[in-house]
């Protein structure tokens, strides 16, 4: 939808990622949209680079975000809900629909 | 000039750079922990530069190369006999959603150096205290405010656009304690 503006679709994926999920971090993304991670961690940076997303390390993962100091973000934000709207039923259901609750350990996945 | 690297402050090193910059028509205005050291006249301690610049890292990277400096990686730089380590930020200079209109002009015998008012410098601080509940980023920005004059209405008006009048309110009553 907005690849052509982004530059590529992987960093459509992770502005989705992000909007729907308010984080995330590259090889949970691979493993959402099945790709290889080095595309996730390259365009990750590049975006990191620019100043529109942060990251910082929780444990052993890099856990990205946007930047809530980018005097951009507001409408980098508006731009994405917008193509959001047009992600089709299926798609959202597949990769921007996870369970987000807590699920204590032990418990059957 | 002979430079000792190993011993240089971080107001020479940061006027070094812009000057040299500044001598091949590219802006560079400093930013973040470094203002804050000057400011404080390092009372609070920063290793790191960090430069916002509307120029191209090739072209900053080929000039920082003739100060002895390394591009470590796509936006770091780096000199071995030296403790700081330069950054170039993405553009624009900016504290929250507001750009910089203003700078401040700090003259050394390396040069001039352009850096953030001691006002933004403490908006760039409280934006981080606000936005990731930094405690080292408040506890600058009090630094800031106690070494300098500041806008503090400025600060305050800023702070209630950005929706943190709240953590203002904490700012202040920690500066006035």
């Amino acid at each position: 939808m907005l690849e052509g503006l982004f530059g590529n679709s992987v960093i459509e994926k992770i502005f989705f990622t992000l909007l729907v999920y308010g984080e995330g971090y590259p090889l949970g993304m691979a493993k959402t949209f099945d790709e290889p991670v080095n595309k996730f961690q390259q365009q990750l940076k590049r975006l990191e680079d620019s100043g529109i997303i942060v990251s910082r390390l929780v444990g052993n993962v890099r856990l990205y975000t946007f930047n809530p100091r980018s005097p951009f973000l507001d409408e980098l934000k508006a731009l994405i809900s917008r193509a959001y709207e047009f992600v089709p039923e299926r798609e959202k259901e597949l990769y921007y629909r996870k369970r987000m609750r807590p699920r204590r350990k032990g418990k059957p996945q | 000039m002979k430079i000792d690297w190993k011993n240089i402050t971080i107001r020479n090193l940061a006027a070094l750079v812009c000057h040299a910059l500044t001598k091949v028509g590219i802006d560079a205005v400093l930013v973040g922990g470094a203002c804050v050291s000057i400011y404080t006249d390092n009372t609070y301690v920063s290793y790191d530069l960090d430069f916002v610049s509307h120029a191209s890292l090739k072209d900053i990277a080929e000039i920082l190369s003739g100060l002895g400096f390394q591009r470590e990686s796509s936006r770091h730089f780096i000199r071995k006999d030296c403790p700081f380590f330069i950054e170039f930020v993405a553009p624009p200079v900016s504290v929250g959603n507001e750009p910089i209109k203003k700078e401040e002009m700090v003259k050394t015998r390396y040069g001039s150096l352009r850096l953030l008012t001691p006002t933004d410098s403490v908006k760039d601080r409280l934006a981080s205290y606000y936005h990731w509940n930094d405690p080292q980023a408040l506890e600058q920005a009090i630094m800031v405010a106690k070494a300098q004059k500041v806008k503090m209405t400025e600060i305050r008006k800023w702070s209630e656009k950005e929706d943190h009048k709240e953590k203002f309110d904490t700012f202040f009553r920690m500066l006035k304690a």
